[in-house]
C-alpha cells in the first residue's frame, strides 16, 4: 500500500516537473521570488571571490610575471598611440556627421548618446549548457530585462532576468539568443547571428547567396532586432560557406569580446528601439 | 539530526558556488565539473536508492533555481542518476575510494545520458552539438579528478562525522 502511494506521488512529481520544464524552456517576463532571493544569498559571497581574486591576482602578476607584464606594457603603448590617431580622425568624421545629420535631420544613432550604467561580472553559468554571466547590479540599479550589455570592444549579450541585486546575462553564444546583424562594409548585406555553445565562435545565418561577404568583414549589429542598438561590433568574418539549398550562405563569426576574459561591462539602460522612439515622442507632444 | 541534514543541502549550495566562481577560472576545455552530481552520486552510495533519489532531485532543484531556465530539468536527471547509483551500489564494499570514483564515473554518464533523453522528451529548443558531447567527455575527467580526494572525505564524514545521518545505515 506504502509502496503504491511512493509510487503514484512520484508520477505526479514527474509530471509536474515535466510541466515546469517545459514552461521555463523559453525566457520568462519576470523570474521567481524563490529564484530571486537564491541569487541575491549568492550574490555577497561571489561578489567576494571576484575581490579576493583582483586582490591575489595583482601582486602575483608583478612579481612572477614581470617580463610578461613589460611585454604587454609596451604592446598596449603602441596600442595606445595607434588608437589616439585613430581617435583623432574618427572624432573628426563624427563631427562632420553630426553637422551632415542635422542638415538631413538624420536619426542620430551613435552609442554615445545612451547612458551606460558599469557592472562588474561575479559569476558565471555553474554548468556548461547555458552561456550566461552574472552581474553586481540588478532592479535596485535601474537594470531591466532586455536591456543591451556590451563593453568598450563589443557586443556582450542582453540582460535575461533580474533580481535586486544581480542580473543574468545571456550572452551572445548562446544558442537562445539571435541577433540581426548587418555587415559594416556594406550595410545592405543582413543576416542573423546566433550562437554555436563554444565561447569562441559564432554564426551568421540567413545571408542571400548573393551578398558580398569575405572572411575579415566586420558584423555590426542591424537594430532590427529591437534589443540591441544599430552599430555595435560583433565580431570578424572567419569563414564563409554556401548552405545546401544554395539560395544561402552563413559564415561563422569570431566574436570581438574574448568572453573568457570577460570580468566588466557595460548595461545600456535607456535604449528605445527608432520606431518606438518615434511612438513615444509623438505621445509626449500629443500627435497621433 | 536535522544540523546533520542541513549540512547535507549547504554541499550543494557549496557546489554551485563553487562551480558559478572558482571552477570559472580553472575549467578543462572550457567545461566545469558537476559538483552537484559528485554530492548526490557519494549520498546515493552511502545511503541507498531511495534516500538517494529524494535527495537528487532537491539538489538538482536548487540547480535549476539558480539557473533560472529549464527548471526541473536537473531535478529529474539527478533524482534519476542517484536512483542507478543506489541501486548498483548494493553489491559492492563502500568504503574503498575505487568504488566511489566509478560511483562518479557511471554517474556522469548516466546524467548526461538522461539529460539527452529529457531534452527530447520535455521540450525542443535545447540544441546539442558536438560542442555538448565533448563538454561531457571533459566534464566526466573533472569529476573523476575531484571524486578521488572527496569520497574518502565524505565517506568517513558519513560514517562518523557531521554527515552521519544514522548509525544504522552506514556499514
Amino acid at each position: 500500500m506504502f509502496k503504491n502511494k511512493v509510487f503514484w506521488l512520484g508520477i505526479i512529481i514527474l509530471l509536474i516537473t515535466f510541466l515546469l520544464i517545459r514552461v521555463t524552456s523559453s525566457e520568462r517576463e519576470n523570474i521567481t521570488l524563490v529564484e530571486k532571493m537564491l541569487r541575491d544569498a549568492y550574490a555577497p559571497l561571489q561578489s567576494s571571490v571576484t575581490e579576493m581574486r583582483d586582490y591575489f591576482s595583482g601582486p602575483r602578476s608583478i612579481f612572477n610575471q614581470k617580463a610578461e607584464l613589460n611585454k604587454k606594457i609596451n604592446r598596449l603603448e603602441d596600442e595606445v598611440a595607434r588608437l589616439d590617431l585613430e581617435n583623432q580622425i574618427l572624432r573628426e568624421q563624427a563631427a562632420e556627421l553630426k553637422r551632415l545629420r542635422a542638415l538631413v535631420n538624420f536619426m542620430d544613432n551613435n552609442l554615445d548618446k545612451y547612458n551606460l550604467s558599469a557592472a562588474r561580472i561575479i559569476a558565471r553559468s555553474p554548468n556548461n549548457w547555458l552561456e550566461t554571466v552574472i552581474i553586481d547590479k540588478g532592479a535596485s540599479d535601474g537594470i531591466k530585462k532586455n536591456m543591451p550589455v556590451i563593453t568598450p570592444r563589443g557586443l556582450v549579450g542582453r540582460i535575461g532576468s533580474v533580481s535586486e541585486h544581480t542580473a543574468q546575462v545571456n550572452l551572445i553564444t548562446d544558442r537562445e539568443i539571435a541577433i540581426g546583424a548587418t555587415l559594416q562594409r556594406s550595410r545592405s548585406t543582413s543576416g542573423i547571428v546566433e550562437g554555436m555553445l563554444e565561447s569562441n565562435l559564432l554564426k551568421m545565418i540567413n545571408i542571400p547567396y548573393y551578398a558580398s561577404v569575405e572572411p575579415n568583414d566586420v558584423v555590426v549589429t542591424s537594430g532590427l532586432s529591437r534589443v540591441f542598438p544599430p552599430g555595435i561590433d560583433i565580431g570578424v568574418v572567419h569563414q564563409v560557406t554556401e548552405e545546401p539549398n544554395g539560395l544561402l550562405l552563413s559564415a561563422t563569426v569570431v566574436p570581438t569580446v574574448n568572453f573568457d576574459k570577460l570580468e566588466e561591462v557595460l548595461v545600456i539602460i535607456d535604449y528605445i528601439p527608432a520606431d518606438d522612439e518615434l511612438v513615444q515622442e509623438g505621445t509626449m507632444t500629443g500627435e497621433e | 539530526m536535522r544540523l546533520r541534514w542541513v549540512l547535507h543541502f549547504l554541499l550543494p549550495f557549496l557546489a554551485v558556488f563553487l562551480q558559478s566562481t572558482v571552477f570559472g577560472f580553472y575549467s578543462i576545455g572550457g567545461s566545469l565539473p558537476d559538483m552537484v552530481l559528485v554530492f548526490v552520486v557519494f549520498f546515493s552510495v552511502i545511503n541507498g536508492a531511495a534516500s538517494g533519489t529524494a535527495y537528487g532531485f532537491l539538489c538538482g532543484l536548487l540547480e535549476d533555481l539558480y539557473l533560472g531556465r529549464f527548471i526541473g530539468l536537473n531535478a529529474i536527471s539527478k533524482a534519476l542518476t542517484g536512483f542507478l547509483v543506489g541501486k548498483l551500489q548494493g553489491s559492492f564494499f563502500r568504503e574503498n575510494i575505487l568504488i566511489g570514483i566509478l560511483a562518479v564515473a557511471f554517474g556522469t554518464l548516466a546524467n548526461a545520458l538522461i539529460l539527452l533523453v529529457l531534452s527530447r522528451l520535455a521540450f525542443t529548443s535545447f540544441h546539442f552539438n558536438l560542442q555538448f558531447y565533448i563538454g561531457i567527455i571533459y566534464q566526466f575527467i573533472y569529476n573523476v579528478i575531484l571524486a578521488a580526494p572527496l569520497y574518502g572525505w565524505y565517506y568517513r564524514s558519513s560514517r562518523v562525522g557531521l554527515l552521519r545521518l544514522s548509525g544504522g545505515k552506514t556499514k
